[in-house]
């Protein structure tokens, strides 16, 4: 079963407007499943993680309805089919 | 051959017929589905081995998936001859689409971006297309672009190809080259290999076909097509073609291959960027069915001409252009750019005869330098981060504080300080950037403390006489001076007090929050550090307290005057707790004696209730005779003077909190002050001590 991102408008311009992008094969990670959508759109990557790979301090990323913070970052597992969502996080002036 | 079954396609009929073979329409009668089948002619010049390489080639080139390129399907021989069942694409080649009078600019960055998205994939996966051209692009009835032939003309040769855009005979039997001699890369030739950057080339050749409908490098021979794709500079493209698509296309067409893009997704990028700038073309195109440019109507742009005067203008929520004349009375503003990103650095870099603005962008989303060449009309949105720490450093860029000119005579070099503290340096304007490692690996940086704003190198200094000598200034880590080049850096705070800190006069570990050097005295630098106002005469080898006279010595901003090494301005704050105009007056104090004196100057400044604050890159003077001085505070107001700060005007108000102002006269190349001096030789130790002030200080 695919995956699906969901792209945040501030992202868009770097999947040709798309804001579901749908992952083909069957990632088992969140870290695979964001390799597979930077693969398909690199520019994606530099925006949500930063260089040394870990994901930017004001990314929220939810595989549903959870926040990847609380179920292991990276390394949390994708069921198949399921939704991952990409938001900026409540903060700022 | 109609009716004949290769693989499990079933020819169904005769689609065209060119140098490279004949191309079918058939049927996979296994998958039930149309596709187009290529038989590639026999070529007796093609032994064994080049035959498999062919097949090999394809083979890779089928295992690209993109929305943009024509899929191979399958790959195969046939009583010796190879045949090809690919994607079969309806649709009008870029070729017949934009003959004559060429598309409006919109279809043609439309058409650009999917074009550089399929080459990123391509080169993403090795793959170099070698043969990019108009024909070879097909775009849908639904306006979507498919790129064919991948991979395929390097081993195929360029006589097996439909070379019927130009004839020329010489060239095609040179057996080592590839592709259509209008769209080749001077590289090739020259005889050299084509990669990656090849392709862009003729993809900027492509996107001025599609835009003009005329070739860029023309000529009746091949002789005098391959000596203007060497030598000539192509017709410039004028309205209604935007000036970033014509930068764009100009930067693909650079004769070396590393004056170019490096990377198709830089050019799609950089296509984007001029899309989201927005784009009326003043009649609509013939291609109304597909889908239209986004338009943006909330950013203005300021209509910039030669001999303007510019201030660039960062804030926390984007970047302000504003345009005057000589006379700085009224201003047009243009912006905002970038909304809701927070812009602590920008610059002009008009060396070379260019008009770039360079910016620096944190949100989010990261931090990024993006650069203007139309005054803000289009920004490049670069797909990698161009500033990035090494993936072992440890540390991953937050912001970037400064953007510094490299010397004038080295063009392509450019400086940026950054958050954690790190120096950035550029040898090619700006396509790669490096880590100063010197200053990384110096053995003091784990023990530099983050200020308030965090762990910033927020200050950087050339010295303009010396080519290896620059200053940097760290907070909270003090100043380093390096003699040679960025190799090695030592610290210069000798006198500089540390109020944070349990020892008084450390080594390093100071708050500086600004220095300023003038150019044509450039042993002499003064400083305003976080409690402490100080000038060096000897290059920063000793500091002595200079507040002479201001009503505090905490402030951030600090400029010097363009022609008067003895004058300097400051803005002093109350106190490090309550960081605002010293009791409600906000006051530039100057000093025109190196610091033995300070005058305030507020006549046209608000004088009550004037909380503000002003930091350490809003303010800037500009070369004018008598010199204009501008700056902004934290609550979005903007003041000039066009007297050397005897009046002032407010310039704006109701921006986000200012953090830069930086200004520039539109070529006008000494634009950039840096007068040429002697080389300063060893430091002197002998100083004149200046008189201490009755300052307001913190306690202890």
């Amino acid at each position: 079963m695919p995956v699906t991102f969901h792209i945040p408008g501030a992202l868009r311009e770097f999947t040709a407007g798309q804001s579901r992008v749908q992952i083909e094969h069957s990632p088992k990670t969140l870290a695979e499943a964001l390799s597979a959508l930077w693969i398909i759109y690199p520019g994606v990557r530099d925006r949500i993680a930063t260089e040394q790979g870990h994901v930017r301090e004001h990314v929220n990323i939810f595989i549903g309805d959870e926040n990847i913070r609380y179920t292991g970052g990276l390394a949390s597992s994708v069921p198949d089919g399921c939704e991952i969502s990409i938001v900026p996080a409540v903060s700022g002036g | 051959m109609i009716g004949q079954v290769l693989g499990h396609c079933r020819v169904v009929s005769k689609i065209g017929e060119g140098g490279m073979g004949v191309v079918y329409r058939a049927y996979d009668e296994v998958l039930h589905r149309d596709v187009a089948l290529k038989v590639v002619k026999k070529d007796p010049h093609l032994d064994t081995s080049s035959s498999e390489r062919l097949l090999h080639e394809a083979r890779a080139s089928s295992s690209l998936s993109h929305p943009n390129i024509c899929t191979i399907h399958e790959v195969g021989e046939n009583e010796g001859e190879l045949f090809i069942v690919m994607e079969l694409v309806e649709g009008k080649s870029l070729r017949a689409m934009c003959a004559d009078t060429g598309l409006p600019p919109e279809s043609v960055l439309r058409y650009g971006v999917q074009i550089a998205s399929a080459l990123a994939r391509a080169h993403d996966r090795g793959i170099v297309h070698r043969d990019l051209k108009t024909a070879n692009i097909v775009v849908t009835a639904d306006g979507l672009v498919k790129v064919l032939d991948f991979g395929l003309a390097k081993q195929v040769g360029s006589g097996m190809f439909d070379a019927t855009t130009r004839s020329f005979v010489s060239i095609q039997d040179a057996s080592s080259m590839s592709g259509t001699l209008p769209y080749m890369a001077p590289e090739i030739l020259r005889g050299e290999a084509a990669d990656y950057r090849s392709d862009l080339w003729a993809l900027g050749v492509v996107l001025y076909e599609a835009a003009s409908g005329c070739l860029p490098f023309e000529g009746r021979t091949g002789f005098e097509i391959s000596s203007a794709i060497m030598r000539e500079v192509p017709k410039p493209l004028g309205p209604p073609i935007p000036p970033g698509l014509w930068a764009i296309v100009q930067r693909c067409l650079a004769k070396e291959p590393m004056q170019r893009y490096q990377r198709a997704s830089e050019v799609q990028a950089a296509l984007e960027a001029v899309q989201s700038a927005g784009i009326v073309s003043p009649a609509p195109g013939p291609d109304l069915g597909a889908p239209k440019t986004t338009v943006l109507h909330s950013v203005r742009h300021a209509h910039v001409r030669s001999g303007d005067f510019l201030l660039l203008v960062g804030t926390t929520k984007g970047a302000f252009i504003l345009r005057s004349n000589a006379q700085r009375s009224r201003w047009e503003v243009g912006g905002p750019y970038f909304h809701g990103h927070s812009v602590y650095a920008m610059a002009y870099d008009n060396r070379g005869g260019q008009h770039r603005i360079w910016a620096s962008t944190a949100s989010y989303w990261g931090t990024l330098l993006r650069s203007s060449d139309d005054f803000g009309k289009s920004w490049t949105n670069p797909q990698q981060a161009p500033i990035r720490f090494p993936s072992d450093a440890g540390v991953s860029l937050k912001n970037i504080w400064q953007i510094a000119l490299g010397r004038p005579e080295e063009p392509n070099v450019l400086f940026c300080g950054v958050e954690p503290a790190a120096l950035f340096e550029t040898r090619d304007a700006g396509e790669t950037w490096s880590l100063v490692q010197g200053l990384f690996d110096h053995p003091h940086r784990p023990r530099w403390m983050p200020g308030n704003g965090g762990l910033a190198l927020h200050t950087i200094v050339l010295d303009p006489g010396d080519n290896q000598r620059m200053y940097v200034a760290i907070s909270a880590g003090g100043v380093y001076r390096t003699d040679d080049g960025g190799l090695s850096w030592t610290p210069q705070n000798q006198g500089i007090r540390a109020t944070t800190m349990p020892e008084k006069y450390p080594v390093f570990g100071q708050c500086v929050h600004k220095i300023v050097m003038h150019p044509a005295r450039p042993e002499r630098l003064f400083l305003q550090s976080h409690w402490g106002l100080y000038r060096s005469d000897n290059c920063a080898e000793n500091w002595h307290d200079i507040a002479n006279g201001v009503p505090s010595d905490f402030g951030f901003a600090m400029i010097t005057h363009p022609r008067n090494p003895d004058s300097v301005y400051v803005v002093p704050v109350e106190s490090d707790e309550f960081r605002c105009a010293c009791d409600g007056r906000l006051r530039v104090y100057r000093t025109r004696n190196g610091g033995a004196s300070w005058e305030p100057l507020s006549r046209g400044l608000p004088q009550k209730r004037a909380y503000e604050t002003v930091l350490r890159d809003a303010m800037t003077a500009d070369s004018f005779d008598p010199m204009g001085i501008y700056f902004g505070t934290r609550s979005g107001q903007l003041f000039g003077s066009c007297d050397e700060g005897r009046t002032w005007r407010k310039i704006l108000e109701g921006l986000p909190s200012v953090v830069c102002v930086r200004n520039a006269v539109v070529g006008d190349a000494s634009g950039v002050l840096r007068p040429t001096s002697p080389k300063v030789s060893a430091p002197s130790q002998q100083t004149k001590s200046l008189p201490k002030s009755k300052t307001r200080r913190p306690k202890g």
